[in-house]
């Protein structure tokens, strides 16, 4: 079948945006998941979306052109890279000895054919044989890199797209997706790589170049807040690059079935504090940096004043009034701006909402699962309408159905160590005897990196051992702001099972239904239970305390139990309870 | 190897005189095109390491430079003569045009054997040479190259020679030095990786993949090694190679019906490409003569050692299934082999564009020698297969809009373009 697939994209003839396809491969190996994904859907977009939505919404596949998997292979044997790519060494040294290598000879003519002719952003995306492949649910372990693209002298163009293809190569091999394979019993040897050229959404204002609008949207909504319902799906929105949702968490949700509904913050205040306050765009002046093994290396962080500047923010923001304590529609008026596309989900701009429930509805016919799509749109800097909407990936989710009972009773019965209301997952577990936990009286949010690094420890003796585990801690797990939680990649805790994250007073967070950590969370069928200080249910820290210790460190504690948990989650209500019965 | 009875300087000039009458070029321009505008012919004394004086000949040939400073190999051959080098800076001329890089042709020698000759010995023929030719030599007039039984270290000693007896530095003055020593990375694999290169677009026109294909090779050189290893990467199978074998006097073929291992052929190898007829059995080649390279039942022969090797005499010994000649070689075949090939309607990548990796690569080795500043060897190659396939698209397209056979649609290309240079020029 995959055979079929890559027959729908053709030879890359060394015209990228003026020749007859617009999505290409070089070589004449696999896809690898990603690229799969997209010419698995490209002709249900070409001719059951894209026409329903003309003129005010073009859907397309940005432009693009797949390296297949074996140039990859060639790269490796002929550079020799297998010692160094295996080895135990750090991720920027393996980083480093992937940029020393040479590329195929057969590939490098097609790069210089394709970057003579570009003058613009270009995103190299890794798509690997088991990231996100279509009925594998892996997340984005591995890189993509952004590059601007737009120096005038061909031959830098051409050393920087060849040095982001090398840092691609090389992040199948860093620290992370290593960890990931061991989670998922895989090995690193099994892992092929396919990377996608391909063009960026966007505008360029100065030196930024950035979309109006990146999102993710999800068929299935694990939270379902108000009236909305799982299988309504949940859509997170932002300005700029898609990263802010995918890694950092922050974004616009909403359910499509009813768009105009705001978040639930608990007032207004916590609406703004909460909401999008910077972007990432890519940088597209001087290099700050020459750095080709960092992947944000021409891309940088923006605050609001600056979207503002560059006109962006006309058909997506509102503005807080303090003097009455309201929102009122647009950027007319000074205040604080908050994001929160109210000219589009409420005023209809562009029929966007209506566009990404048909797409999801046609996702899931197509693939017969649960989707997560990724996109990016650029809007008229005039009118707002026509946009131009890409889509930029597809990927299953992991839902479970099966039925399980919590009741209210159970949650507050006897030996119960913990219980939620807010609990992530479907099913029942009875076979975690270890639990890992922050200690309660050392966790401080000043020491949440050092946390993350002692846990990471926890997890591959575990995880060496077999031993799938119960993990506890404080705030957001997978945070990109260390005040915010425990700035953990899914890799460093990969081995648990069922996940507690508690509050204390003094943080806030939420957690980000489009980033790739939610995504792994669900997509391993992990158990996320969220205890918050001021509900009824608390963690049995007594019971905890008591029980024999196997080792530990200031913050973390690891004990094993003579007998197994019972982990009951109960999807449809999102009840949950660990019993120690 | 080249026969007493064969010229290839009259062979170059009639494939000229072809296209100077389908050009309609005038008369002056023909006569100015189809000679030399320089030659030099002199001797070098050196004595030999037994304590002899022996005189050996050297020539440079510039056919010509209206597209800018002659460039052209240096080749060390026992039967080196004044025509062959004519021929070949003539083919110079419109290899660098047909590629389209600023550089005229030219050509030299030294009628010599290295493999007779102590490192010494080779090291002082080298610096008669450039002693002799100095005042007309220069990045801005004529850059040598190594060519036939000449490399890196013999490209060395002429640079020294040359910035001792000009008192600075012009690493821009020859090509095909050591890498570190002024060389550039890719300038080793440009030849065979460019013919390659031609071959791949060749494959795709013809609707062939790559991997349903094989393949025979005259030579096991630096060209045939290189072409050989980036056509198997692209998944095509060698299954015979043929090669001189010193000891002997004669050439030989090796072949082996599963493909040859390249790496194991290579540890038998000479820094000549000289396979050792005796291990080869040992590795599980079958050993036959010489000519057999070009009597196998495989879709592409690839003639990659000498001038005139698919002649009059042997070209019916091409076998139906041949689908594609690239000719790594400069002039191997002969006009008359040349018309039954286009009868038999075989897909010929000319001399001129299949090997011109090599003087593109030594281009590019100037320009960066010039600024003193050294490229990635990735976007060495980059720059040479955009290069090369840019040149077979040319080709290509002239041929079929014109339905032209490939060599004279190569032909036609590089000599309108030279011919232009001289009347802008004012020559002619």
């Amino acid at each position: 079948m995959k055979a079929a697939f890559s027959r729908t994209l053709t030879p890359f003839d060394r015209q990228f945006f003026t020749g007859k396809e617009k999505y290409t491969l070089i070589g004449g190996g696999e896809l690898g998941g990603k690229a799969h994904g997209l010419a698995y859907i490209k002709q249900i977009l070409e001719t059951q979306i894209c026409p329903q939505f003309l003129p005010e919404i073009q859907v397309v596949i940005p432009t693009l052109t797949v390296i297949t998997t074996d140039f990859f292979d060639l790269f490796m044997k002929e550079n020799n890279l297998y010692e160094v790519a295996f080895s135990d060494w750090r991720d920027d040294i393996i980083a480093r000895a992937f940029q020393r290598a040479e590329l195929p000879a057969q590939l490098v003519g097609d790069l210089r054919a394709l970057i003579a002719q570009v003058h613009t952003p270009l995103a190299i995306r890794s798509s690997s044989m088991l990231e996100d492949a279509m009925f594998e649910p892996f997340a984005s372990v591995y890189a993509t890199k952004m590059i601007p693209n737009n120096q005038l002298d061909t031959d830098t163009r051409f050393r920087k797209l060849v040095e982001a293809i090398k840092y691609v190569y090389a992040s199948t091999f860093f620290k992370e997706a290593k960890n990931y394979m061991l989670a998922t019993k895989h090995t690193s040897v099994d892992e092929k790589m396919a990377v996608i050229i391909q063009e960026v959404v966007g505008t360029r204002h100065g030196n930024r170049f950035y979309p109006h609008i990146s999102g993710v949207a999800r068929s299935y909504n694990f939270y379902p807040l108000g009236h909305a319902k799982p299988r309504d799906g949940i859509i997170d929105l932002a300005l700029g690059l898609g990263k802010i949702i995918v890694d950092d968490g922050i974004g616009w949700s909403y359910s499509p079935a009813c768009p105009q509904a705001n978040p639930p913050y608990i007032s207004l205040s916590e609406l703004l504090e909460q909401s999008q306050t910077e972007f990432w765009a890519i940088h597209m002046g001087q290099p700050l940096e020459h750095d080709p093994i960092k992947e944000t290396e021409y891309m940088l962080k923006f605050n609001l004043k600056d979207a503002e500047r560059d006109g962006t923010l006309r058909f997506i923001a509102s503005t807080y009034r303090p003097q009455d304590e309201k929102i009122v529609f647009g950027i007319a008026e000074k205040g604080p701006r908050l994001i929160d596309f109210a000219p589009i989900l409420k005023y209809d701009l562009i029929p966007l909402n209506k566009m990404l429930r048909t797409l999801l509805k046609t996702c899931e016919d197509t693939l017969e699962r649960m989707v997560e799509v990724e996109f990016a749109l650029t809007l008229d800097e005039k009118h707002g309408a026509p946009a131009r909407f890409g889509f930029l990936q597809v990927r299953p989710m992991v839902v479970s159905e099966a039925h399980v009972d919590v009741s209210l009773a159970e949650l507050s019965g006897e030996r119960v160590l913990v219980a939620s209301e807010s609990v992530l997952g479907n099913g029942i577990l009875d076979t975690l005897r270890d639990i890992v936990f922050v200690k309660p009286e050392r966790f401080s949010v000043n020491q949440t990196e050092t946390i993350a690094a002692q846990l990471e420890k926890f997890n591959n003796q575990l995880v060496a051992s077999n031993a799938p585990y119960l993990l506890i801690g404080f705030g957001r797990w997978g945070s990109s702001d260390p005040q915010g939680g425990i700035p953990v990649k899914f890799g460093q805790i990969c081995g648990a099972k069922v996940i507690v994250e508690s509050t204390l007073p003094e943080m806030n967070f939420m957690l980000s239904q489009g980033s790739h950590f939610f995504h792994n969370i669900t997509s391993f069928r992990v158990f996320y239970f969220s205890v918050a200080h001021w509900e009824k249910y608390a963690i049995d820290w007594n019971w905890l305390r008591q029980q024999k210790v196997v080792s530990e460190t200031d913050f973390i504690c690891h004990i094993q139990l003579s007998f197994p948990l019972k982990i009951k989650v109960d999807g449809t209500t999102s009840r949950g309870v660990i019993s120690y019965a | 190897m080249s026969n007493k009875s064969f010229n290839s300087f009259e062979m170059a000039q009639s494939q000229f005189d072809k296209i100077a009458h389908l050009l309609g070029l005038d008369a002056a321009t023909r006569d100015f095109l189809r000679w030399p505008m320089r030659e030099y012919q002199f001797l070098i004394p050196l004595r030999m390491d037994d304590g002899q004086i022996k005189i050996f000949r050297g020539f440079r040939v510039v056919h010509n430079d209206a597209r800018g400073p002659g460039k052209g190999g240096i080749r060390f051959h026992p039967q080196e003569s004044i025509d062959t080098v004519r021929a070949l800076a003539m083919w110079m001329t419109w290899k660098c045009a047909l590629i389209d890089i600023p550089l005229g042709g030219s050509n030299g020698g030294i009628a010599c054997d290295p493999h007779n000759l102590s490192q010494r010995e080779q090291e002082q023929i080298c610096r008669g040479w450039v002693r002799q030719l100095v005042r007309d030599l220069g990045p801005h007039i004529d850059v040598p190259a190594p060519e036939v039984m000449t490399n890196a270290q013999h490209m060395l000693w002429m640079l020294d020679e040359y910035e001792t007896i000009r008192g600075e530095k012009l690493p821009g003055f020859i090509t095909g030095k050591p890498v570190g020593m002024g060389g550039s990375l890719g300038r080793l694999e440009a030849t065979g990786f460019g013919l390659a290169f031609t071959l791949r677009e060749a494959l795709k026109e013809l609707g062939v993949p790559p991997e349903d294909t094989t393949a025979s090779v005259q030579g096991f050189g630096n060209v045939g090694q290189h072409a050989i290893r980036l056509y198997q990467q692209m998944g095509g199978k060698v299954i015979c190679v043929s090669c001189w074998d010193q000891k002997d006097g004669t050439s030989y073929s090796y072949k082996k019906e599963s493909g040859v291992d390249l790496s194991s052929l290579l540890s038998i190898t000479d820094r000549f490409g000289g396979i050792d007829r005796r291990k080869a059995p040992g590795l599980g080649y079958e050993v036959l003569p010489g000519s057999a390279w070009l009597e196998q039942d495989v879709d592409i022969l690839i003639p990659a050692a000498l001038e005139n090797q698919i002649t009059h005499d042997n070209v019916k010994k091409i076998r139906p299934r041949v689908k594609v000649i690239a000719e790594g070689a400069n002039g191997p075949t002969t006009s008359e082999a040349d018309k039954v090939m286009a009868e038999r309607h075989i897909f010929l990548i000319p001399d001129i564009l299949a090997n011109a990796g090599g003087v593109t690569c030594s281009y590019f080795e100037q320009v960066q020698s010039n600024m003193n500043y050294y490229w990635e060897k990735d976007e060495v190659l980059g720059k040479l297969d955009v290069k090369m396939t840019g040149a077979f698209n040319s080709v290509l397209d002239l041929a079929k809009k014109e339905n032209l056979y490939m060599r004279d649609a190569a032909f036609f290309i590089a000599i309108a373009r030279v011919a232009r240079a001289c009347q802008d020029r004012g020559w002619v």
